[in-house]
Parts: C-alpha cells; structure tokens; sequence
C-alpha cells in the first residue's frame, strides 16, 4: 500500500469518531426532551446546558473530521 | 475516475472549491502581502454589519419604528443572555460577544447569497465561507481567549490569577495551564470544522445533484448550522469569561 492510499485508510477510520458524537448528542438529546417535559417552565436553562453540552460532544467528530482532511489534503 | 480530459474528477472539484485563493496582492514598504478571498468576504461582512448598523441607527426616535424595534429587540437579546450566563458583570462583554455572534451570523449566512453555477453555467462571484479559512476562526479564538485573560486579571487582578491556576490543589496547574491551549484550540477547531464539512457536503451535493437537492439540504447546513454555530461560539465564550471572573 502507497503513502496516498495509507492516508486515504486513516481518513476514513479517524471519520469513526462521528460514532461517539452521534451516541453523546442522542443522549443528550433525549434527557434535554425527558427534562422539558417534566418541567416546561425551566425548558430555557435547560436548553442552555443542552447547547453548551452538544458543543462539547460535538468536538471530538470535529477533531476526527480535522485529522481526516488533514490526512486528505497534505 | 472516468472523467473525460479537461474535465475534472469529483475529488478535484472539491479540493479547488476548498483551497483559498490569493486574490491579489498589496505591495507595501517593500513588503509583498497576499490578500487571500476570505480577507476579501471580510470585508464583505464588515461593510454590511457597519453600513447596517448606520443606517438602523440613525434616526432613533422614542417611539420606535419597525428598524428601531428590530435592533432594539437584538440589543435586549444580548443583555439578557449576557446577564444570564455571565451575571450581573455581564453587560459589560455584551460589546464583544455580541459583535462576534453578529459577524459570524453574517459571515455563514452571507454564502447562501452565492449564485450556484452547473449545466456550464459559470457565476459571476462566488462568496465562500469564510469561516473555511482556519486562519479567520483561529485569530477569533485567540481574540476571546485574550478578552477571559484580562477579564480575569482585572477582576482578581494578578495576583489572584495566578493562584487561581492552583485551584482546586496545587498539582492541578499543568493541567490548569493547559486549559488555556486547549480553550482557543477547541473553540476554533469547532467552528473551522462544522463550516468545512457543511461546505464540503454541499459542493458534493451540487456536484452530484445541482437542480433540487441543494436547496434543501442548504436549509439544515447554511441555514441552521450557520446560525447554530454562531450561537455556540457566542455562548462558550461567555461561558469562558463567567469562569474567569466568578
């Protein structure tokens, strides 16, 4: 396997952190929809924590995204 | 790829529309400065957030108009947030977050304006976003880290920031240190990384579909994702001054 084929394999395994991204916003998602019914008049604090908490998760789908195109376009 | 020649390949196609362009350069004081497309987009957004700002604020009257309600509505907007997530030193950053989350909002919702070229049909201009450019969301980053830096010695003064670096015990100032590395790093990598991948995922799109498909899927990934990240962005970093001031 070449150098260019190499990166393109890493690419697309550092893509997988997308998995854990996708898992963490599911739940916090549904907590956030669990919390707001259970107490409507706090929906906006809870939506508050929620944005800074899919912010957070997001990251690291973001980090893998970075390393794939990094690995992409050298 | 089967591309036929002079055509170019998919992947081709996207690194192009991905890589930042030198539009000219200014040559001064012997100096060579290339000026790169998303400088040029900034001056885009900076003229249309300053002309606006003029022209909403120039009359203000007691009784507002529908403009003089509409920037007043965006003013309270900010305060509340502000006092809500920083407390009552809150209005004081409400400047400064607040003209970020304004220029990002401009900034990725400025693209959707782009006239969408397909069928051999050239545009005229094309504005990219320019939040693709890891060098605008980075300089960004590092302009909220400075504003929690002086926040925080001003409201502890040295002294205090210093030791606050020690908190909750001494063998945590590595890690604390380290905290103001990965702050700017994580802020800028979240914005540089979501605009890429929409941008990507919607010059495939009209690679592969140009009638039909775009416009829909530009509803979630310009539209909501621009505006969600502005948020974010506006939102960590009051989050990272109420830390740095309590």
């Amino acid at each position: 396997m070449d150098a260019s084929s190499a990166a393109l394999v890493g690419a697309s395994i550092a893509v997988l952190t997308g998995i854990g991204a996708g898992v963490g916003i599911g739940i916090a998602t549904g907590k956030t929809s669990e919390a707001i019914a259970r107490q409507p008049e706090a929906s906006g604090k809870i939506s508050g924590s929620f944005l800074l908490g899919i912010a957070l998760a997001e990251a690291t789908a973001i980090y893998g995204l970075v390393v794939a195109l990094l690995l992409i376009f050298r | 790829m089967s591309a036929e020649a002079g055509a170019l390949t998919i992947s081709e196609r996207i690194t192009e529309a991905v890589s930042i362009k030198t539009v000219f350069t200014v040559k001064a004081f012997g100096l060579a400065v290339p000026i790169s497309d998303t400088v040029v987009a900034t001056w885009i957004v900076m003229a249309v957030l300053v002309l606006s700002s003029f022209l909403l604020t120039r009359r203000l009257r007691d009784v507002p108009g529908k403009a003089q309600s509409l920037v007043e509505g965006l003013v309270a907007f900010a305060n509340k947030f502000a006092e809500d997530n920083i407390g009552h030193e809150g209005r004081r950053f409400v400047p400064f977050i607040g003209t970020v989350f304004l220029f990002l909002c401009v900034a990725n919702l400025l693209p959707m304006l782009t006239p969408v070229g397909g069928f051999g049909y050239e545009p005229p201009f094309a504005i990219k976003p320019l939040t693709r450019d890891i060098n605008v969301t980075s300089a960004l980053a590092v302009l909220t880290m400075a504003v929690v830096v002086f926040s925080a010695l001003r409201s502890k003064g040295l002294k205090g920031f210093l030791r606050s670096f020690a908190r909750p015990m001494a063998f945590m100032a590595p890690f604390n240190a380290l905290e103001y590395a990965v702050k700017p790093l994580s802020l800028s990598l979240r914005l540089f990384g979501n605009v890429l991948g929409a941008f990507i995922i919607m010059q495939l799109a009209e690679i592969v579909m140009p009638v039909g498909l775009p416009p829909i899927l530009g509803l979630y990934f310009d539209l909501f994702d621009g505006l969600v990240q502005a948020v974010v962005f506006g939102f960590l970093s009051a989050v990272y001054v109420a830390e740095a001031i309590e």
